[in-house]
């Protein structure tokens, strides 16, 4: 079952103008989702202090997993313990993985953090708190947020908001959704009052590289079945030809008798 | 005691039994029991409990998920005006606050000297009777004044003063002069009353922001409100020296200089009159002093407040045009922690005034239900016997328009030293960490070994417990119930979530059995805290179950208070004060000049972080966990000039101490000024994720006192700065 | 029975013994990894989530390439002389295949589910692919190179049976190998943003495949003029060769691969312009091909033992900096952060590689490993063959004539 590629479900619309880099996203989530002391499912990005004095900006977002509509992750992790539900939302088996950490390094975004302290370590990731959506609750950070920078609904809802957003204040955002075409779409969106590279956002071209892996891990069939036939052939004809010449010799020794 | 933990470990801590200890006659209810019949856990103990946070003083209502007899989650509550379903940092780390390894779960009496940390683990049975019987020996030896109440304002307040009270001391020790003193005294003079409500509405224009980091001290609503505002495109002005979160976020910041923003104000109030840009018919029916209070500013110009304030006349002028321009839907915001300098009271003063100016009255601000907890019951009570005894804190004979709940706390504790009028013998101390938060630590040592007998009830060993003789564990606020709390037209329950762990015990119960063996059972006439809570609601007819259940009840409809009516002597916004002319105070706004730093020496200051509250807080490791590694904010250039490297260490000295800590170089403050995170460098080696971590400023701080307000003058404090 | 083992290992030379030490060491260090998490015993990090024991992982099966591509010259393409160096070449590849596999299960987080990779295959991920040709072609070696083993056991009737089959095998593990070496290069192209673009791109699959093929023939190279020194048994001057010949046709074939993409990608200009990266990759293309060709050019090179073996070394030192480049050098940097191994991972690399020689020089003793292999008398150190004692199995030779030629 392929859900790679439906429109998602649910998304988030992080504006980055609202973010006061309280961090109580980030407590919220560790707490709903028990995550260890020594790692966290959600970051802040920030641009740091810019200017100079007494002109001085400081921009920050918080920074989760983007839930992509075609996962690198996904189409990476040895053990399909990455799997992208009919929701869209990204999720991870702990009990399926072997700690290869590819999804760490195939994630365009530099998502999956890793429990490197513990004995038996897991992927350390967002999953938009499904647990919560099914007791009709918002996603941890999303619902805690005290200025609303993390906001989370249907996901195009939160796409046209961020759109809305921006042609109405087209002084305050950049006129870029991060997200919408990002790694072929995502259901994370931001929108932002600097540049995004400001904020330390990867620049994720606007197709994913699954699509690519894809072609060639897909592809390893048809490469073995040539390999096959192209090396049984190779075998068969050299041997024959062999047979031919030695069948020749002999001929030639006789004949010459 | 355990070093961090991992938050997988901590979940299976709790092994402690929680079983009821009979003192007395007094079984505490057993709360999953309790959950359970009212319908708010199922029989395998999950479910959702409405209650109310206590990291901070702003209370949101919470739900508490609770898993098996235990709490995995915090989230707001949706109905309640303060967190309107949103929890800050502090709030959703309130778990940890609960799950503390380094909780004090069983009471404490000291076995080795004040100070060492070594204590032994006693009985609620002993240790009552001994706190009991010292508090008594006090009295009888010295008088009840001997014996000083301190407690940081919380919802249990009202049986901590009925201890005070019935005890028959007038020492009540309250923090409120390191906070915000200033402001209060202002208000009162001005309005008569501690604190208008603030409107965010969508007609709000304008905000001139004194101070009052909102985006790091959140206060869940109001914060959310002022961010909705900014987004909206309300303009902030944003007086600060320092380039905090806030700033980020106003429209405009102005890094003003420390002690300063009392010229700001006066400049305000000079071009707001000169120019006739105030609202002439408000200010003609409802204030009254105008004239004087403009012969006061005359002289008070934007060009002479420019070369004071280090900005410029035209910004100051122009900030005067805008504010009026918006009015009445503009608001100068008081702050709230106005303890900076021996002027903020002028400062304070001047704010209000320039509300009232404009008129904004009942349009951005109004008249707040405060506290008053006047529609509830309360147990029957004999009256208090009269507290003969002047106060040590000054109050109101140095200090004689505080008010007597706030106090002058630095007062007190000087006094203690000083001996005058008397010599204290004992300190009763709850939920306050007087040793962290005073001015001049040194001092405060000092007076904690004058004292024959300190009992503290804390959660933790705190610095305060750490230096005590008795220590009673209190219940944290996700297991205890405390006295009802009125917000807005609601009144809200904290409740427990869990059974208390090991034998802590809420305030309520710990101030009832206390009173009890010092004679005073007649006045703590309740049976438990659900009988508390019961005769708390009886006057509203509404049942305790069905406040259990919502986590609040409606307030029946009071009768509206006059709209335009003030609690002054003349009835009306009094801007040349009556009162304080009465005591020989200024009546009016006036400048008073601020001292500065001798050359080469910075502005200590001081401020807010999102993840902390004051001194009570740095042990909670997730709090630990996310919260930014304490430093001393110094300006870039001024660090380049001094060869001073982000990450050094360095040694700040100020007349009264010096403390060691490492450097954040930042172009984000002034040049004369520094700036060391709060609310570090504690002393309890019981605090392990705490312990060791940053220096405490109040080691540096040196004792001054407003003598209008009595608010400490935290900000006159001046350091110089050594690389270590 | 006990003396019997005493006494025989008592006259094991003494370098298999501090080979046993160093790699009882790692593996000890292993374990210890295994216990404390990967965090007190690595410095792996988000940044760099694969270290050294990767790069020493895609080192080795580049390496051990020589298996399959020997295998495939021998019974596809049937060049018969070259049939001599099979067994050490297979045993070779046997034992790198295995080591490959032991530190892949001390750097898998949760090494104690890796059946999963069997149990639950996810065939998008170029890492399954890589597994699982890895775990087949392992079997295949095994397959390939139980004769070795059991030729002089008591399970010699089942030889037959096996050869039996040899060819076909061969061609499975000849199609596995070309998965197995080119999927080591797909694993790096969904990494699109985190590989220097020098390296990266969709041909990485072909780049590391053509790589491996001249690695695998180096080694064989190297190892006959390593294995005449040390044992006298080697491969004839002819064979090696003509093994020399492949490889300037291979590598050259690479170099047109290599700046052919480069030159189509439009990125001609990081040539020179990427500071460290530049360096690094004029390195390898020089160290790894340029010189490589210009020796292996020459016949004079080609047909002699020690030009040969230094010239496969060279080339062999080009791939694994190439491997170390993709898997670690040319790793874009998160935030500055650089990568370096922590001793411990050191420590398990150096003792699986002592463990490899060892197990190596064990099977090799006991074991008809060098059995067709030709046998030379040892060089005296006038560099002049003296009549010497011939080792058991073949009789002394004539200097410079060489037994089976």
């Amino acid at each position: 079952m392929s859900t790679r590629g439906n429109t998602p479900r649910y998304g988030f619309l992080i504006d980055a103008s609202l973010c006061i880099d309280c961090r109580s996203c980030m407590v919220a989530c560790s707490v709903e989702n028990n995550v260890p002391m020594d790692v966290t499912r959600i970051w802040i990005k920030e641009t740091g202090i810019t200017g100079t004095f007494p002109n001085l900006k400081r921009f920050t977002a918080p920074y989760h997993c983007m839930h992509c509509i075609d996962p690198s992750c996904v189409s990476a992790c040895t053990v399909g313990a990455l799997t992208r539900s009919e929701e869209g939302i990204v999720k991870y088996d702990k009990d399926a993985c072997i700690g290869c950490r590819y999804c760490m390094y195939a994630c365009p975004f530099e998502v999956p953090n890793y429990e490197w302290n513990q004995r038996f370590p897991q992927v350390i990731k967002c999953d938009m708190c499904f647990a919560r959506l099914g007791e009709g609750q918002q996603p941890a950070c999303a619902a805690t947020c005290p200025t609303g920078a993390i906001q989370f609904g249907k996901y195009e809802d939160m796409l046209a908001e961020a759109h809305r957003r921006i042609n109405e204040h087209p002084d305050k955002y950049v006129p870029h959704v991060y997200g919408e075409q990002e790694n072929g779409g995502t259901a994370t969106l931001y929108i932002s009052p600097v540049p995004f590279e400001e904020l330390g956002f990867p620049d994720a071209g606007t197709t994913s590289p699954a699509f690519s892996n894809r072609l060639v891990t897909e592809g390893t069939p048809l490469v073995a079945g040539a390999m096959l036939v192209g090396l049984t052939g190779a075998y068969l004809t050299i041997k024959h030809q062999k047979e031919e010449a030695e069948k020749e010799r002999a001929e030639q020794t006789t004949g010459e008798e | 005691m355990s070093g961090t933990l991992s938050r997988r470990s901590f979940l299976k801590l709790g092994a402690v039994s929680a079983g009821a200890l009979v003192v007395g006659q007094f079984v505490p209810p057993a709360v999953a029991q309790a959950a359970t019949n009212a319908g708010l856990l199922n029989t395998k103990g999950n479910g959702y409990i409405p209650s109310m946070c206590e990291m901070c003083v702003w209370r949101c209502g919470l739900i508490a998920k609770v898993r098996n007899g235990r709490v995995v989650k915090l989230d707001g509550n949706p109905d309640h005006p303060h967190s309107k379903g949103h929890l800050c940092v502090r709030g959703q780390s309130g778990l940890m606050n609960t799950y503390d390894p380094d909780r004090v779960l069983t009471p404490l009496i000291r076995v080795g000297k004040r100070g060492e940390g070594r204590f032994r683990k006693a009985t609620w049975a002993e240790a009552l009777d001994f706190t009991a019987s010292k508090m008594l020996d006090i009295k009888a030896k010295y008088g009840p004044e001997a014996m000083i109440f301190s407690s940081t304002h919380n919802l249990s307040q009202v049986q901590f003063e009925n201890l005070l009270y019935a005890f028959g001391s007038p020492n009540y020790g309250t923090q409120r002069s390191l906070c915000f003193n200033a402001m209060i005294v202002a208000n009162l003079m001005t309005y008569g009353m501690e604190e208008p409500e603030r409107i965010y509405d969508d007609q709000l224009k304008y905000i001139i922001l004194t101070g009052r980091n909102l985006m790091e001290a959140i206060s869940t609503s109001e914060t959310s409100a002022l961010s909705a505002a900014i987004a909206r495109g309300v303009k902030v002005v944003y007086l600060d020296p320092r380039f905090t979160k806030t700033a980020a976020k106003a429209s405009e910041w102005l890094p003003i200089k420390p002690g300063t923003d009392l010229a700001f104000h006066l400049a305000l109030l000079n071009v707001i009159i000169g120019e006739n840009l105030y609202n002439r018919s408000f200010v003609e029916n409802y204030t009254v002093g105008f004239e004087a209070l403009a012969k006061e500013v005359q002289p008070y110009t934007p060009e002479w407040a420019a070369p004071i304030t280090e900005i410029p006349a035209e910004t100051i002028r122009r900030i005067a045009h805008e504010f009026a321009a918006a009015a009445p839907h503009a608001l100068a915001h008081n702050g709230w922690r106005t303890s900076n300098f021996v002027n903020s009271f002028q400062t304070q003063r001047a704010i209000t005034i320039l509300n009232a100016l404009i008129g904004n009255w009942n349009v951005v601000l109004r008249a707040s239900g405060g506290e008053s907890s006047s529609a509830l019951g309360k147990p029957p009570q004999p009256p208090y016997p009269r507290a003969s005894a002047v106060r040590l804190d000054g109050v109101p004979s140095k200090f004689p328009v505080v008010p007597l709940k706030i106090g002058v706390f630095q007062e007190l504790r000087d006094n203690i030293l000083t001996g005058q009028p008397y010599q204290a013998h004992g300190w009763f101390i709850a939920r306050q960490n007087p040793v962290m938060s005073l001015p001049d630590r040194t001092k405060t040592l000092e007076a904690f070994q004058k004292m024959d007998f300190i009992v503290t009830v804390d959660i933790l060993l705190n610095d305060t417990a750490w230096f005590s003789d008795v220590v009673l564990p209190e219940a944290s606020y996700l297991e205890r119930y405390d006295p009802l709390n009125p917000v807005g037209d609601k009144v809200f329950l904290r409740q427990p979530v869990i059974d208390p762990q090991g034998d802590a015990r809420s305030a309520l119960w710990i101030y009832k059995q206390l009173g009890e063996r010092l004679g005073l059972k007649d006045y703590f006439q309740y049976q438990d805290e659900e009988d508390y809570l019961r005769q708390q609601l009886a006057p509203l007819g509404i049942s305790l179950q069905d406040v259990k259940a919502k986590g609040y009840a409606q307030l029946p409809e009071g009768k509206a208070a006059p709209e335009y009516s003030w609690n002054t002597p003349s009835g009306k916004i009094e801007l040349q004060s009556s009162t304080l002319a009465k005591v020989g105070f200024p009546a009016v706004p006036t400048w008073i000049e601020p001292p500065e730093p001798p050359q080469g020496q910075f502005y200590l200051l001081t401020g807010k972080v999102a993840q902390s509250t004051q001194f009570g807080t740095q042990n909670n490791q997730l709090l630990h966990k996310y919260a930014d590694e304490p430093r001393l904010w110094l300006n870039d250039k001024v660090a380049a000039d001094r060869g001073i490297a982000d990450g050094d260490w360095v040694e700040v000295a100020s007349q009264v101490g010096k403390v060691h800590t490492r450097v954040r170089v930042t172009p984000g403050i002034r040049q004369d000024c520094v700036y060391l995170t709060p609310g570090y460098g504690h002393l309890s080696k019981g605090l392990t994720t705490a312990f060791g971590r940053g220096a405490s400023s109040s080691v540096l701080h040196v004792t001054y006192a407003d003598p209008v307000s009595g608010g400490q003058a935290l900000t006159q404090t001046f350091v110089t700065v050594r690389k270590a | 029975m006990r003396s019997k083992l005493f006494n025989e290992l008592r006259t094991l030379p003494k370098f298999i013994y501090v080979l046993a030490a160093i790699a009882l060491f790692g593996l000890s260090v292993g374990a210890y990894r295994m216990y404390a998490g990967l965090g007190a015993t690595t410095n792996l990090s988000k940044a760099f989530p694969w270290g050294i024991w990767i790069s020493f992982d895609l080192s080795t099966v580049a390496l051990a390439a020589g298996a399959f591509t020997l295998a495939t010259l021998v019974y596809v393409f049937q060049f018969e002389d070259l049939h001599s160096a099979m067994r050490p070449t297979l045993l070779a590849g046997l034992l790198g295949e295995g080591s490959v596999l032991v530190i892949l299960l001390f750097d898998l987080g949760r090494w104690d589910h890796f059946y999963n990779v069997f149990l639950r295959p996810n065939f998008s991920s170029a890492l399954l692919i890589v597994s699982w040709c890895l775990a087949a072609y392992a079997l295949i070696l095994i397959y390939e190179v139980s004769p070795v083993l059991l030729e002089k056991s008591r399970w010699k009737w089942l030889l037959p049976a096996i050869k039996r089959f040899t060819v076909p095998i061969v061609i499975v593990g000849g199609t596995l190998s070309v998965m197995h070496q080119s999927s080591l290069g797909t694993l790096f192209v969904i990494m699109s943003p985190r590989l220097h673009p020098l390296w990266y791109s969709m041909l990485l699959p072909v780049f590391f495949l053509v790589s491996s093929l001249a690695a695998g023939i180096s080694l064989v190279i190297a190892g006959a003029t390593i294995s005449y020194w040390l044992l006298g048994r080697s491969l004839k001057i002819k064979t090696i060769a003509k093994l020399g010949w492949f490889l300037p046709w291979i590598l050259a074939f690479y170099l047109v691969l290599k700046f052919g993409e480069l030159i189509i990608a439009d990125e001609t200009d990081l040539l020179f312009s990427s500071g460290m990266y530049s360096l690094l990759f004029w390195a390898e293309i020089v160290i790894g091909a340029v010189i490589p060709i210009c020796l292996f050019a020459f016949k004079r090179v080609r047909n002699s033992r020690v030009a040969s073996m230094l010239g496969a070394l060279i080339l062999i030192a080009g791939i694994i900096l190439n491997r170390f480049d993709v898997t670690w050098f040319a790793i874009k940097p998160v935030a500055g952060q650089v990568y370096m191994p922590h001793w411990m991972e050191v420590a398990v690399m150096v003792g699986v590689a002592a463990g490899l020689v060892a197990v190596y020089s064990l099977v090799a003793r006991y074991f008809p490993v060098y059995e067709e292999t030709v046998t030379y008398q040892r060089p005296s150190p006038e560099k002049s063959l003296t009549a010497q004692p011939a080792l058991p199995g073949k009789p002394a030779a004539e200097p410079g004539a060489v037994a089976g030629d």
